[in-house]
């Protein structure tokens, strides 16, 4: 059945956008107030909707009775309307809840239209199937100052890293002129965040296969598709810890970079030239790693970079009590080569570290979006620990 | 193709690789001593022992999932192979809610396929709760006239229905059985999802179901695919049938050390004795 909902009051669509209701298929989006909201809801829902609207006092219609029997419908139909539902602001966002690949697209420019003197919205490239790769810019003004770099969703299948990007996003705009701290990191630097780093990926993951990791390349030769994108980077490349089979889910690619999702990043970092800080931020496991990942040599700045993990650690447990594990990627993890943050490092990057968020595996790529809250206000603290060192320590 | 040409060669290769290096992968050979807590080693062969104990209880309310290592040690023992001693503290499965403290030894063998484990633990929460937690799951899952089927547990955000809550927690626990046998020094496994499930009303006082469930195997990243038959009556050992599908043949040795591709079969369990 599709219903029409009507909802007095505008503020209260975060609160009706349980996970219920926010992964039905909304024909029309809020509207504002006195604006009704239609929605189709499956034969298997709508008892549990209804309930749920009828107990918490919301008006409702029934719109379309009957689908199945209503020539309305037919798959593209469906798609061109479920793509016209965007947010109207950042405001009724629903920060609780994970996101299609439109919705954070769409709320990229939102962010942008409501604060154009803080962030821009900068295309770095073309996935493999020719998606758009956006970096958020946060700015205070300056000429190629010093910068922070924050990506998320590099291995699609991590939800919660997508839906953390899009919080820190907001957090951010929300945090300058008010928290001093971050205030005065963007008064000297910069900061970059690609939200959706594997954008092919993500919309695999929405369509077809939720645990899809990879890139969604072609592999000449092979009948299995996509590279590991955190093994195509030109450190310590197709060395133990990365597979030469095109099937396997850590397949390095053909070569160093071979990844259109890769190569937009370091020719982005090249060229820019003055980035001090490269957060790559995936889940699960609940650790903080530093170099180096596809050897045992200690990184030359070993010391530092351990006393800058334990010091974000305990920032990031201080709120919740979530425990993390820090150490180097190959001592903590495993051995990985081709990784990000070895190649950044390598580069001269010197604080390089990369996430593994909640959980430690009850849920694990399939964390309950109850969690993305808390799991971005707590990694939060460490970015922050990362971010602050930065400003204070320039090299 | 690639698959066939490789599974000829994997036993071939392992014969070669196994007299000269023990665990040949990622890993050198290991000091014997004590390890880092952090180290990943001490955590896998943690969560190897708690598949065990998770197996061994058979009981859905009491699942456990690794807290933190307090400490690891590790000893070769030549011609048999690698034991781990380990203290560590563990959470409820679903909660992470601190429930004790275990101390256990793990031990990889060269020859037999199953690490053998020992295992001993404190546990916080009330016994007799846990018990009459069981006792409700299993009531509603005898109450059943119409067998449950569910897909997709958790769902791609998270969330499970709680009508399918303790086959879930079944699935858990049945796969805990299937992890602990499939666990190698070097690879380990989380149940990352219930592709499937499928319950057969039996004529006993048994609860018997039908899955498919998925495994994340570390490091590789691979999903593997298996499918799983639980049999579960309250107090008595978890009866746990499995096959798994393998995908993607397991890469080179420096990967997936030991494992051949193909797939793996586990019999109806009796009482272990493996200490």
């Amino acid at each position: 059945q599709v219903l029409r909902i009507f909802v007095a009051d505008e503020a209260m669509w975060p609160l009706l956008c349980s996970y219920t209701l926010c992964q039905l298929d909304f024909w029309r989006g809020p509207g504002g107030q006195d604006v009704p909201i239609d929605v189709r809801v499956p034969f298997a829902s709508l008892q549990a909707v209804k309930i749920f609207l009828e107990s918490n006092g919301i008006c409702y219609s029934i719109l379309i009775d009957d689908l199945q029997v209503s020539a309305l419908v037919d798959e593209e139909q469906t798609q061109m309307i479920s793509h016209h539902f965007m947010p109207r602001s950042v405001e009724t966002f629903n920060y609780a809840s994970y996101h299609t690949l439109d919705e954070i697209y769409d709320f990229l420019d939102l962010l942008v239209a409501a604060n154009p003197d803080l962030v821009s919205k900068i295309q770095i490239g073309n996935s493999y199937e020719g998606r758009p790769l956006y970096v958020l810019k946060f700015s205070t003004g300056g000429a190629k100052r010093p910068a922070i770099w924050i990506d998320t969703g590099i291995h699609s299948r991590e939800w919660i890293t997508q839906a953390s990007g899009v919080w820190f996003a907001k957090k951010i705009v929300d945090s300058y002129g008010k928290d001093p701290s971050l205030t005065s990191i963007l008064d000297n630097l910069d900061i970059f965040l690609e939200i959706v780093t594997n954008p092919d990926g993500f919309a695999f993951t929405h369509t077809k296969n939720r645990m899809w990791r990879k890139t969604r390349s072609i592999n000449s030769g092979s009948a299995c598709i996509g590279v590991d994108p955190n093994r195509n980077w030109d450190a310590g490349f197709g060395g133990a810890g990365a597979s030469s089979n095109p099937c396997s889910e850590t397949y390095h690619g053909p070569y160093a970079n071979s990844e259109l999702e890769v190569k937009a990043i370091v020719d982005f970092v090249k060229s820019h030239g003055n980035i001090k800080a490269f957060i790559s931020i995936h889940s699960y496991s609940q650790l903080l790693m530093y170099p180096y990942g596809y050897t045992r040599t200690q990184a030359a700045d070993y010391q530092e970079l351990d006393n800058i993990a334990k010091a974000a650690v305990a920032a990031l447990s201080s709120l919740y009590g979530t425990r993390y594990r820090y150490g180097s990627i190959i001592t903590t993890i495993y051995q990985a080569s081709g990784g990000t943050i070895d190649w950044t490092y390598n580069q001269g990057i010197k604080y390089s570290f990369t996430f593994e968020l909640r959980d430690t595996g009850s849920y694990g790529f399939l964390l309950p979006a109850n969690q993305i809250i808390s799991t971005a206000e707590e990694t939060w603290l460490a970015l922050m620990t990362i971010m602050e060192y930065t400003r204070d320590h320039p090299y | 193709m690639q698959r066939r040409s490789a599974a000829r060669l994997g036993p071939l290769l392992l014969l070669l690789l196994l007299p000269v290096a023990w665990g040949a992968g990622p890993e050198p050979p290991r000091a014997d001593g004590e390890l880092q807590v952090s180290s990943r080693l001490a955590g896998q062969a943690a969560r190897v022992a708690l598949h065990y104990l998770n197996y061994r209880l058979g009981s859905p309310s009491a699942l456990r999932a690794l807290g933190q290592v307090r400490k690891a040690t590790v000893k070769t023992i030549p011609g048999i192979g690698h034991k781990y001693y380990l203290q560590f503290t563990t959470e409820d499965y679903k909660s992470s809610q601190n429930v004790g403290t275990c101390l256990a030894t793990v031990l990889y063998l060269k020859r037999k396929p199953r690490p053998a484990v020992n295992i001993n633990c404190t546990y916080t929460k009330d016994q007799k709760q846990t018990r009459e937690d069981d006792y409700s799951f299993y009531k509603k899952l005898r109450q059943q006239t119409k067998p449950i089927t569910g897909n997709d547990i958790p769902d791609s955000y998270g969330h499970i229905e709680p009508a399918l809550e303790p086959a879930w927690a079944l699935a858990v626990a049945g796969s805990s059985y299937l992890m602990w046998e499939k666990s190698t020094e070097n690879l380990g496994y989380f149940m990352a999802q219930v592709k499937n499930v499928k319950q057969w009303i039996t004529k006993d006082d048994s609860i018997d179901f039908d899955y498919l469930v998925i495994l994340h195997e570390i490091p590789t990243q691979e999903m593997i695919s298996c499918h799983l038959r639980v049999i579960w009556t309250p107090g008595h050992p978890l009866k746990v049938k499995y096959f798994c599908l393998s995908e993607n043949q397991q890469s080179e040795s420096e990967e997936g050390s030991g494992t051949e591709s193909g797939s793996t079969n586990g019999i109806f369990n009796e009482e272990e004795a493996n200490f």
